[in-house]
């Protein structure tokens, strides 16, 4: 192990795995001293290559397993989150004695980073230590920031809209920016620069600096989160999917971001073609972007967390309406483009599963909460790749016996044929007992295995 | 023509229900029995959202135009007009988590099947639950959560009751998020749901309502 080479972080005490939860029927202790035994790359390169063989409906050699940690590595730690945002370094070492000590084949730490938030004096988003205690959790404030009243310029021209309009509201900083003249008025070249005068305000000047300090905020998290990556793979472990590129189902897009819910809601019902005709601007859009991201930094997955189309918010019918097909358009583009999306099902989609059998085989990833896992394989097992499976609340409290016998079941019957990464129900085990999450990774490992 | 706001409230017809009320109004219908055409038309609504007719896009829609004639109507109306209740609630979203979807979804559905709701909002201090339950005595608090982090607040709000001394007389239900039968026993709540109709069901038991 590689632990002795770095320094342990102040307050880090952990219980001795093999004394918290006495096993003898364990026959893990085999497989890790075996899994020591081999070179760090060699370790590194079986786990990557577990991890897309299985990501791609293939067979890997046993049941990969993807912890998404988030601020249970500071836990573990002893720190603050807001410690782990302020101290890089620190949150590498973090994940890296957490895989040390839950043995992944991947793992990611806390969620993303305040920087470009604080920057811009963002309202959307609560973030540990700044508009929440040092342990706090990350938090997005969905609110109403376009109005019924901004379809019609939203439609006309979303991008002036969003640079004059929706930006001012949703960043403090960015406030200035709705003092510019039309953003249309730019392709009308040096007549244009008539119009610049606004430019030049000590306001908008000040909004400059700040939208300059986030996108330093924001490379800086880049090249930590590359750096953290390349630690991982450095010490054994698999590189997390490169899926930091966020888009949503065009509905979600109008929802999350812009309206809200009960403003989706209230156009679903009171302006349903203006809902529509600005699904379709945002499903442009947001093909357009991933192009981009793909041709200029070699882009290769994006995540997509779904929202308001799980079971119990809209009814089936309007699902087909609204949901369904802009979705599945969305994501025949994206895989078209070679992209290969991550799909967070949050919530239940029990009663929509046939519908994801549309997809193309073996193209995207479905990570599902609280849907049942079992009928998610018989449904959509030949379809993608299914990611989850334990129930976070098992791995707080649950007895080592309740997370063998699901464990057991998961890689069984959800394992079976492959195409299935041993997760949890959502990425984020906050209060989770680090004892019991690698009490579910040593199951896995003893079950998990492929004939 | 009470009757054809209730209809126009309960089938979904928004841009019918106002200047209907704003007429019976005019036309000389006492502010409460509008007020209590809305209140039919509610439980009707109520209804198909748990028969699975209707979802919270119709529920979003019917707080709007309830909303809208209310404020109409309240201020013609001279005193307390409150009709009885079944029972007292107190609802909110626990310390360190700021979600309210869930939540207001309940709180809609416990209104309109006849509770007297208190909605003590989001993040709400653990301290602030036990002076509410203390000064209101209501039968059940009800909390919600969305983050996993919500269930060690869901655990002290409910010690903390127990400290007070006051546990044995308020039940609690817990819901949200992953909330399972794990997170119950974990957080010492009397029981969990998984939905608003969940919330209304334990309530009845709770406080001995019939269907």
């Amino acid at each position: 192990m590689t632990t002795q080479q770095r320094p342990v972080p102040a307050g880090y005490a952990l219980p001795d795995y093999d004394e918290a939860f006495p096993d003898p029927d364990r026959v893990v202790p085999q497989a890790l001293a075996e899994d020591a035994a081999k070179p760090v790359e060699q370790r590194a390169a079986e786990r990557t290559e577990r991890m897309t063989t299985a990501a791609a409906l293939g067979r890997p050699d046993r049941v990969p397993v993807f912890i998404g940690a988030g601020y249970l590595v500071t836990e573990m730690g002893g720190v603050t989150r807001q410690q782990a945002y302020e101290d890089p370094d620190l949150h590498i070492e973090l994940v890296l004695r957490a895989c040390d000590y839950l043995q992944p084949d991947s793992l990611t730490g806390a969620w993303h980073h305040p920087g470009p938030s604080m920057a811009l004096g963002d309202r959307s988003t609560r973030w540990p230590g700044h508009g929440l205690g040092p342990d706090g959790s990350f938090q997005y404030a969905e609110a109403e920031f376009m109005k019924a009243g901004d379809y019609d310029d939203f439609l006309e021209d979303p991008t002036d809209w969003a640079l004059r309009t929706y930006l001012p509201r949703v960043f403090e900083k960015l406030e200035p920016l709705a003092t510019l003249p039309h953003f249309g008025m730019a392709s009308f070249g040096y007549y244009n620069l008539a119009h610049l005068a606004p430019m030049g305000s000590p306001q908008m000047l000040e909004a400059m600096i700040a939208l300059g300090e986030a996108a330093k905020a924001q490379q800086a998290f880049l090249g930590n989160a590359a750096r953290t990556s390349q630690a991982l793979v450095a010490n054994g472990f698999a590189a997390p999917p490169r899926y930091g590129f966020i888009v949503e189902a065009p509905f979600d897009y109008m929802s999350d971001t812009l309206r809200g819910m009960k403003g989706i809601f209230l156009d679903l019902r009171q302006r349903p073609e203006k809902l529509l005709a600005a699904q379709q601007k945002a499903l442009k859009i947001q093909l357009r972007a991933v192009k981009d991201y793909r041709d200029r930094l070699g882009g290769s997955a994006v995540f997509i967390p779904l929202h308001r189309g799980s079971d119990g918010f809209m009814s089936l019918k309007q699902f087909d309406q609204f949901y369904w097909p802009q979705f599945e358009e969305f994501m025949l583009g994206l895989i078209d483009l070679g992209v290969t999306p991550w799909v967070f099902y949050e919530g239940v989609w029990d009663q929509r599963l046939e519908y994801l059998t549309r997809l193309p085989a073996g193209k995207s990833v479905g990570l599902f909460q609280n849907s049942d896992i079992f009928r998610v394989k018989e449904i959509v097992g030949d379809t993608m790749c299914i990611m989850g499976g334990m129930p976070v609340s098992l791995l707080r409290s649950g007895s080592r016996e309740q997370i063998r016998e699901h464990t057991h079941a998961l890689c069984e019957r959800v394992g079976a044929g492959g195409g299935f990464i041993m997760s949890t129900s959502v990425r984020e085990l906050e209060s989770c007992d680090p004892v019991r999450v690698r009490a579910w990774t040593d199951a896995t490992r003893d079950f998990g295995v492929y004939g | 023509m009470t009757a054809e706001l209730v209809d126009a409230i309960a089938e979904m017809r928004d841009d019918e229900a106002v200047p209907l009320a704003e007429k019976l109004l005019e036309t000389g219908t006492r502010p409460i029995d509008i007020l209590g055409a809305c209140r039919e038309a509610m439980a009707i609504v109520g209804r198909r959202f748990e028969e699975g007719e209707y979802f919270v896009p119709e529920l979003i829609l019917a707080g709007e135009m309830l909303r809208e004639i209310s404020e109409l109507v309240k201020p013609l109306l001279a005193a307390s007009s409150d009709v009885a209740k079944h029972g007292r609630i107190v609802l909110g979203t626990v310390a360190g988590d700021i979600h309210d979807i869930g939540k207001d979804i309940v709180y809609f559905m416990l209104d309109v099947n006849g509770f007297e709701v208190h909605d003590l909002g989001v993040d709400v201090p653990v301290d602030t639950f036990v002076e509410k339950v203390r000064e209101l005595q209501p039968q059940v608090l009800a909390l919600s959560g969305f983050l996993t982090l919500s269930y060690d607040a869901m655990k002290e709000t409910v010690e903390a009751l127990v400290q007070a001394g006051i546990r044995d007389t308020v039940k609690v239900m817990i819901g949200g998020g992953t909330v399972d039968e794990q997170v119950r026993e974990y957080a010492g709540a009397d029981a969990f749901g998984s939905d608003a109709m969940a919330a209304v069901t334990l309530a009845r038991q709770w406080i001995g309502v019939a269907a």
